[in-house]
């Protein structure tokens, strides 16, 4: 229970030694300890190591890293494009809204910015994402809760926005869309339709998912007044996302610093007081339905605008004539060999983004080089990984799934 | 002809061996394949199919059990031995033994035990040994998810065990009866105690869904804090008997109920042959408590998972008033010569 770092401890244990980020615990014999995975069904690619008073956590800590792939250290040994496949790998299921921030950073240090058809598309395919991202969230939750239902019904209907993705960018994950100045492909003629059919879809899904799981009096026993973050408590773990908002901090991204186009479309904040785990489920619901609506959005702007470049004029100059042809014909921008060895002029560049569970933040330091100088990334994981160790004790031991799940954390994303 | 059937429907052999173990094996077969393929429509999914597509996929189950059965089983080296790989076995002998005292018939040269009097007590009596064996394999397995699930048992074993005796005895109450048969025999027609006191079938039902861990209240192996409970060290075949003692204690407490609530063999009046007078009443019952386990199977489509302290509170809370308030009206129910 009592902790302090190794040098100033009371314990008398190695005393005067000094390891940085050790900290020396007593042993508790009235404590079962239990280790929470990494290898656990119910803990992802993580451990929480969990100490139990009879039913009751009193202490939970997080141990992060598992999932560690120096994806910092990577990208600065690559062309600057090639992170952008590298990075969208540490959040596989919300892919798009990883990578706008890296590209948009380069845009700030190219001086370049993307036409407007390029990034009502880089929009369209992040609420895609986000609508995806929370679906999977859900059906995670879901199945944590013992309920099977919603998992396969969530992860059955999120199927349908991979689809969406695959269709307008060709992959159905990794799909490497934005690049600096544009996008890669342009969005086929049919998929307006599609797009409206399955915004129209998952609208009355979303009301079958409040029916068997929002308004299950089980689900809503196990949520309601569990792992409540006050506003407070929020600002000062520095929770982001969903889970802030859920707790009555009005900050998203996409309000607060819109890039790309998300100032001129329209779209609300939704922000819930409680701050417990049913808040924190209800305010997914309410983003996908802003998502949806956003989505829609976008299609009829792209629909109107049909013809419109995706890259910037200067680029398309200088494309050859086959590139050209390639372009005005299917839509798809070849990139150049020279693309891949492009210098970027030196300086320092900060972008921001919202995914589907935060703020993601970008530092970019370009020498002038062909590769980055450093790339820095705040993962909205990373940041929410803290309530485990703050809110989580004190509940018992069958909360912290319900924790867990509301909270949407993700560890690929926060170990980068 | 006369004597081969006997030899066939001999009370204990029919009962225990054929309608217990034979009949446990298959009622649990069929009760996980129903569980897995409607759970599988709701979930917009097939389910098993490719075993078997004319079946439906029942010989997938079959197929499970192959596998299981070869399977290698892991001792590890911590548990303690004798424990460990005896009490699956005992689970499963224990869980089959409330059926001796279980009479199918109305008439005592069907009866697998000379004497019913108290078979309702006697029976109740020993559907309560299973969970025992359940803190054992805990502490046998030498594993803190193991632990916490036996502790859970135990903890779910206080809430639900008064609640279940004090609901199916007040079917006891009202007959002024211990006797199984009896009991039934004063449900001819159709005057079930279902119908006649909700109150308490709704209580044992509700005691029944928390004694066997089905959902809402698969507390005690819930996957995602505890791994599978109990059974987290146990592999191979003795799994299964862990798992499938659970789907057998199921289907003996919902033939309980299918007696003493659902008029057991009620509309049908047997003969004196053992065709007619056992074998027949004894399916009747098979089938009335095989349709209790399905419906306990499908809830898992349904809801979630209460937590722990939840669940207790809704035994102690929810469960026990309603379990006492039908003891109460059953004795109304004898006081008025309703039944």
């Amino acid at each position: 229970m009592k902790e302090s770092p190794i040098g100033t401890s009371s314990s008398g244990m190695l005393e005067g030694q000094k390891l940085q980020g050790m900290v020396v615990k007593r042993v508790e014999k009235e404590l079962y300890e239990i280790f929470i995975g990494p290898q656990h069904p119910g803990s992802g690619h993580m451990r929480i190591i969990v100490r139990l008073d009879g039913d009751v956590i009193v202490e939970a800590d997080p141990d992060i890293g598992y999932v560690h792939r120096t994806m910092e250290k990577l990208s600065e040994v690559r062309e600057w494009l090639k992170p952008i496949p590298l990075l969208e790998r540490m959040t596989i299921i919300d892919a798009c809204n990883a990578t706008v921030p890296y590209v948009n950073a380069l845009e700030k240090l190219m001086d370049k910015s993307p036409p407007p058809r390029a990034s009502y598309l880089r929009v369209l395919l992040c609420e895609i994402n986000r609508v995806a991202s929370h679906l999977y969230g859900f059906g995670i939750f879901g199945v944590f809760l013992g309920h099977s239902t919603m998992y396969m019904w969530t992860f059955g209907d999120r199927e349908i926005f991979v689809d969406l993705a695959e269709i307008l960018t060709g992959a159905r994950l990794t799909h490497s869309y934005p690049i600096p100045g544009g996008v890669r492909r342009d969005m086929p003629q049919d998929f307006p339709e599609m797009a409206r059919r399955a915004v129209r879809y998952m609208r009355g899904k979303l009301e079958e998912y409040r029916r068997i799981f929002l308004d299950n009096p089980v689900i809503v026993k196990r949520l309601e007044g569990v792992g409540v973050i006050s506003r407070n408590k929020a600002a000062e773990l520095g929770i982001v996302g969903p889970n802030a908002r859920a707790s009555g901090i009005r900050y998203d991204v996409r309000l607060a610093e819109p890039y790309e186009v998300y100032d001129e479309l329209d779209f609300e904040i939704p922000v819930f007081e409680e701050g417990d785990s049913l808040a924190r489920t209800w305010i997914r619901v309410e983003e996908i339905k802003q998502s949806l609506s956003i989505i829609e959005q976008a299609v009829d702007w792209l629909e109107r605008h049909k013809g419109e470049p995706i890259i910037p004029k200067e680029d398309y100059d200088k494309l050859p004539k086959l590139h050209k042809e390639v372009y005005e014909k299917t839509g798809r921008v070849k990139l150049l060999p020279v693309n891949a060895t492009m210098k970027i002029p030196a300086g320092k560049a900060i972008a921001r983004g919202e995914m589907g569970r935060g703020e993601i933040i970008y530092y970019v330091e370009s020498d002038g080089g062909t590769t980055p100088y450093r790339v820095r990334v705040v993962t909205p994981s990373a940041r929410n990984a803290i309530v485990f160790k703050y809110i989580v004790p004190g509940h018992r031991l069958m909360d912290l799934p319900a924790i867990y799940g509301s909270i949407d954390y993700f560890p690929p994303e926060a170990d980068r | 002809m006369e004597t081969i059937l006997y030899l066939i429907a001999y009370p204990p052999l029919w009962q225990v061996l054929i309608l217990g173990f034979v009949g446990a094996l298959l009622v649990a077969m069929v009760a996980i394949w129903f569980e897995r393929k409607a759970v599988a429509r709701v979930q917009r999914r097939i389910g098993p199919y490719w075993a078997s597509p004319r079946l439906g996929g029942f010989m997938m189950i079959v197929a499970d059990l192959i596998r299981y059965a070869t399977q290698q089983v892991i001792i590890p080296t911590t548990v303690d031995k004798i424990a460990f790989l005896l009490t699956p076995v005992a689970v499963l002998v224990v869980t089959i033994l409330p059926l001796a005292f279980i009479p199918l018939s109305p008439h005592e040269l069907y009866w697998p035990v000379a004497s019913m009097e108290y078979s309702l007590l006697i029976a109740l009596a020993l559907t309560t040994l299973p969970p025992l064996l359940t803190a054992v394999l805990g502490w046998a397995s030498s594993n803190k998810f193991s632990i916490i699930g036996s502790l859970r048992e135990s903890y779910v074993i206080t809430a639900y065990e008064l609640v279940a005796v004090l609901a199916i005895l007040a079917a006891a109450a009202s007959t002024l009866s211990f006797n199984i048969a009896y009991i039934v025999e004063a449900q001819q027609p159709v005057k079930w105690l279902a119908i006649l006191n909700p109150l308490a079938f709704l209580a044992a039902f509700l005691a029944v869904l928390m004694s066997t861990s089905a959902f809402p209240f698969e507390i005690p192996e819930s996957e995602h804090e505890v791994v599978a409970g109990p059974y987290t060290e146990y592999s191979g075949i003795l799994y299964v008997l862990n798992m499938g003692g659970g789907y057998i204690r199921r289907f003996i407490y919902a033939i309980i109920i299918a007696l003493v609530f659902l008029g057991g063999w009620a509309p049908y009046t047997p003969g004196l042959d053992p065709f007619t007078g056992f074998i027949i009443p004894s399916l009747i019952v098979l089938v009335k408590a095989s349709i209790i386990v399905l419906i306990m199977s499908f809830l898992r489509a349904v809801y979630g998972r209460y937590r722990l302290d939840q669940a207790l509170d809704a035994a102690w809370r929810l469960a026990l008033p309603l379990a006492l308030l039908g003891l109460g009206w059953s004795i109304v129910l004898a006081y008025m010569n309703l039944i």
